[in-house]
């Protein structure tokens, strides 16, 4: 019976090698870590109300390209949230 | 321990297992010969060594058996785990390709559109008669103009002085 103990002692304190499986921060798309360009300003003191019509569609364009990444910022986060979550 | 458990893996998984097997078939023969050797004459002097020396082997054979489940238990569970960690890195490459298409392909729609109501006010706008006599008779005010080139940088106050 001590026998049996003493097994039984030993075999319960056999060795366990803890393993870590590290998981890699994702990549970020290119397109989304480039800077959002500064608006454009209109050159010149009198200016023709057309030429100040062009710089604006000009900014509304850059707005909505910026406005692009931030989309695909909130979307990278949300898909890569889903991903890692399914790992565990 | 961590060394020796590491020179212990460099030994194939096969042989490992058959050197375990063989270590407790000889503590258990240890044990009974050590048992049987008390009806057999001349052979009892014996019969104290072998006795404790099966005990030992038998116990480290087991204990090493025991180490050797162990361990194929978590390489199993090490190897799943790194089998979902690569799944999730290759969804995550393939998300990121999605995510890239889509913004340069929001983009080039953005651009086109921007090009093109320019081009249409050069080409359509400016021609028409009350457009030239508005441009000609009315240039926009230089406040007009320094207000939209505040408004336009406003993102400088916001950044604050550059250190």
């Amino acid at each position: 019976m001590k026998y049996i103990s003493l097994i039984l002692v030993v075999l319960l304190s056999a060795c366990s090698t803890p393993v870590t499986v590290k998981q890699k921060f994702p990549e970020v798309p290119k397109s989304l870590v480039e800077r959002c360009e500064n608006l454009k300003k209109i050159e010149g003191d009198k200016v023709a109300i057309t030429e100040m019509l062009k710089v604006v569609v000009q900014n509304y364009g850059m707005y909505y390209e910026c406005a692009a990444k931030v989309d695909g910022w909130k979307e990278w986060y949300t898909e890569q949230k889903r991903i890692y979550e399914s790992v565990k | 321990m961590a060394q020796i458990q590491w020179m212990i893996s460099l030994i194939p998984d096969a042989v490992l297992n058959w050197a375990y097997w063989v270590i407790i078939v000889a503590g258990v023969t240890g044990v009974l010969a050590g048992w049987l050797g008390k009806w057999i004459p001349f052979y009892g002097n014996y019969v104290k060594v072998l006795q404790p020396v099966g005990i030992v082997l038998l116990v480290l054979g087991v204990w090493l058996r025991g180490g050797y489940d162990t361990e194929m238990s978590w390489r199993a569970k090490v190897a799943e785990a790194e089998a979902r960690v690569a799944v999730a890195e290759q969804k995550s490459q393939q998300t990121n390709t999605v995510i890239e298409q889509k913004i340069v392909e929001k983009t080039k729609v953005i651009k086109g559109k921007t090009e093109y109501i320019t081009k249409y006010l050069d080409r359509e706008i400016i021609k028409k008669e009350e457009i030239i006599k508005y441009i000609e008779q009315c240039p926009v005010p230089k406040e007009i103009i320094d207000i939209h080139n505040q408004a336009a940088e406003m993102n400088k106050a916001a950044e604050g002085p550059k250190k």
